[in-house]
């Protein structure tokens, strides 16, 4: 682990006397005036601002990144309870709408430092080679500008530097990981042994949870709150894993600012800086460089707001392309009914996963896949899921009063990017007077037939490790899309290098910028992609 | 908690489940937890917040809706209405409303009113003087409905609002953590015992543990 500590200190700059935060490196913070020039500002400090932020600092690049939320301390703002933890999540109002529409908030919005990552669950697979050839290959979705190969090195450094644990990795491109997998609790035990018992491969991880004392942060205690911030330090997110060497280096991360525009010269098409708002007052921020790093939604929203002459449709919308292809991955939950006792609680809900039916399979009548991982839904999750099964009153009750006995897997299932699934500004404005996001989604013939195929494999598993009953209830999760990399500003709104197509000095450095998701869990990826956009800019992409 | 309570414990809820896990008590174990977790836990049963969003007739209904959606009957039951109403004055919402329904604050108003005319229609009374029967007849109609319209609003939406806020009031309580045998919060400590019928030593097996709801045996 040497190595990484050379590139990224930040495990070793956080304290260990048992407290989480380093007040000291905050409060020492260097700190830019807003008429100062500064090389990059970065909108939004989640996976991908803030690995830009640590690489740039780290190359000597004076930066400042922005955050509407606030600069989390897990001692004093983070509590071990579910219904505690609403303020993780983005909560400024959205709308949403389609055929199928998707519930934001805890289920995938983030804010803060840290970004979702802080309550994401830990999972971080790496994507397959195929998904970034999915159009050439099976005729939907869209091929990258980038391969596999292009962004394998920063995987590599990021899965050291998360770090990752988890076995060999037999799907995709066989890896390993530099920590070895946790134990599993009950969950993931019922998923091993009914994976063993049906012939499907299933394995321990991967995780960016650390397993073991990695730098100043310290083991797992495997109480299961991954959802709601890990108090510990042992859960990996850039407010541990990245903005720490960040600081140490000379960024600024401003928080409780909401960028509500980019700043634009007609006169040299390029970005001057970002206008926000920061305890009531409007500021404006000037960078030579402006990355947009807000995810799926609050990037778009952010570019469909900064109109002017030259974009009246919105800051790179030439083409129409900002806002759509956003893709969520259907994610089914099917839990299943055991004598003995689960409790599935005890331990992070990410334990097992399979990728075996990842990719496209000749003999399926739909193109593409899914995997499969534990979940172990907290009782207000689980309520809500029992509730929308259609239980209530007495009925509700005692099913909930069976929850130690319950197993729960969940799926990801490749839904494909679709013009039609994006992000327009609603009447509807918030509270600092900007129209808030309309998020249409709508699902095709292909996507619901993963969902069923996927509810089968679960169910199978399930029965295979002596369910008695199984239940299954869809939902959605993650978000990645809408302001997609392409090779052509036809197709997308920024290159494989992350800079957008319209304005040379304007980049998106977050998970809006997939092209496809495949069937993994994204947080990885964003971040990788991330680092390698930063790698263009310190190579004198400026 | 609307009954009485001594502060610092949860008791046990008028039952719907059969004490399933006798004698545990997840606030035995508050010395273990971090102070900030235990004052957020310990906040919810003490009083609780004064209502200030509701009117007087809509906090009935609401309080008539939760009880039914919930199950509870007779005291002691966890107050449910009034974290509802916080959230409400607070405007803590799930951060995304259906673009075919009204901001939350607007969809519990309404969605109140419309139980109200219901239950006049049903039974000539409001819905919260209405008999927990008729209530119960009133609700299950709206389920029914589905994706339907109910007085010009998606019935399932309606029932998204109400069983996401009620189920997260409920389900936050360290009482209906008892009920269900969760332990609550777990940092500093942890788990050191996970694993299939592998428990901690303050954690309680069900003592019916072939109560499965799907077959009916528990009912």
């Amino acid at each position: 682990m040497a190595a990484v500590r050379e590139r990224n200190e930040s495990a070793w700059l956080l304290p260990n006397d048992g407290s989480r935060t380093n007040h000291r490196l905050r409060e020492d913070m260097r700190r830019f005036a807003d008429s100062d020039l500064v090389d990059l500002v970065v909108v939004g400090c989640g996976a991908g601002g803030s690995t830009l932020l640590q690489r740039l600092a780290r190359r000597g690049w004076q930066v400042v990144g922005l955050d509407a939320g606030p600069f989390w301390d897990p001692d004093a703002d983070w509590v071990s309870d579910e219904a505690g933890s609403h303020h993780l999540y983005w909560t400024e109002p959205r709308v949403i709408s389609g055929t199928d529409p998707v519930p934001m908030g805890s289920n995938n919005s983030g804010r803060g430092v840290g970004g979702s990552m802080v309550h994401y669950a830990g999972y971080t697979p790496r994507f397959h080679p195929s998904d970034f050839a999915t159009w050439t290959n099976d005729g939907v979705g869209a091929d990258w500008p980038i391969s596999y190969r292009d962004l394998r090195p920063y995987y590599e450094d990021i899965e050291q530097e998360l770090p990752v644990a988890g076995e060999d990795w037999p799907w995709g491109d066989p890896h390993s990981y530099p920590q070895r997998p946790h134990p599993v609790g009950g969950n993931g035990e019922i998923f091993l042994r009914g994976a063993y018992a049906s012939g499907i491969t299933a394995k321990v991880g991967p995780v960016a949870i650390s397993n073991g004392r990695f730098g100043n942060r310290p083991h797992c205690i495997y109480r299961g709150f991954c959802l709601q911030g890990c108090k510990v330090n042992a859960k990996a997110s850039p407010l541990i894993t990245h903005i720490p060497d960040a600081l140490a280096h000379g960024a600024e991360i401003r928080a409780n600012s909401m960028v509500t525009g980019i700043g634009f010269d007609e006169r040299t098409g390029r970005a001057t800086g970002v206008h926000y708002i920061r305890g009531g007052v409007p500021r404006f921020q000037r960078a030579a460089v402006v990355a947009v790093a807000g995810y799926s939604i609050e990037t778009p929203r952010l570019l469909l707001n900064s109109a002017s002459r030259r974009f009246p449709d919105g800051m790179c919308n030439d083409f129409d392309q900002v806002g759509r292809y956003l893709m969520v991955q259907g994610a089914p939950q099917t839990a299943g009914r055991f004598a003995a006792e689960v409790r599935m609680y005890k331990s992070p809900p990410p334990e097992v996963s399979s990728e075996q039916f990842y990719e496209t399979d000749p003999g399926k009548p739909y193109q593409r896949g899914f995997s499969i991982q534990t979940v172990s839904p907290l009782p207000i999750t689980w309520a809500e899921h029992m509730a929308a099964q259609g239980h209530w009153g007495a009925d509700l009750r005692r099913y909930m009063s069976d929850y130690v006995h319950w197993s729960c897997l969940g799926a990801l299932c490749e839904f494909l990017a679709q013009p039609g699934n994006r992000v327009t500004l609603a009447e509807e404005k918030d509270r600092y007077g900007l129209p808030v996001a309309n998020f249409s989604y709508s699902q095709c013939d292909n996507d619901k037939q993963l969902v069923r195929a996927a509810q089968d494999v679960m169910e199978q598993i399930l029965h295979a490790a002596g369910a008695d009953e199984v239940i299954t209830i869809d939902r959605y999760a993650h978000l990645v899309g809408g302001a997609r990399m392409a090779s052509d500003e036809r197709h997308g709104v920024v290159d494989g290098n992350c800079r957008s197509f319209a304005v040379p000095n304007l980049y998106i450095t977050d998970g809006s910028v997939l092209p496809t998701q495949g069937a993994a869990n994204p947080a990885l990826t964003i971040m990788a992609v991330a680092a390698r956009g930063a790698a263009h800019l310190t190579a004198g992409g400026r | 908690m609307s009954g009485p309570a001594e502060p610092g414990t949860a008791p046990r809820i008028s039952d719907a489940t059969g004490d399933r896990f006798p004698g545990f008590n997840v606030l035995d174990q508050v010395s273990h937890w971090d102070p900030v977790t235990a004052g957020l836990v310990l906040s919810r049963v003490g009083r609780p917040p004064d209502i200030r969003f509701f009117s007087p007739a809509e906090e009935a209904a609401a309080t008539a809706l939760c009880d039914r959606l919930l199950g509870q009957g007779g005291e002691p039951k966890v107050a449910v209405v009034p974290h509802i109403d916080a959230r409400l004055t607070e405007q803590e919402t799930d951060g995304w409303r259906y673009a075919d329904m009204p901001e939350d604050r607007q969809a519990w108003r309404e969605s109140l009113r419309f139980l109200d005319e219901d239950s006049r229609a049903a039974c000539s009374r409001e819905f919260a003087r209405a008999s927990a029967e008729d209530q119960r007849a009133v609700i299950q109609a709206v389920q029914d409905l589905g994706a339907k319209d109910w007085h010009g609003l998606c019935a399932a939406h309606v029932w998204s609002l109400w069983t996401r806020y009620a189920c997260t009031a409920f389900y936050a309580h360290p009482s209906a953590w008892n009920e269900i045998g969760f332990p609550g919060p777990a940092y500093p400590r942890g788990y050191k015992n996970p694993g299939v019928d592998a428990r901690e030593p303050y954690e309680v097996a069900d003592a019916r543990p072939s109560a499965d709801p799907l077959d009916g045996k528990g009912r």
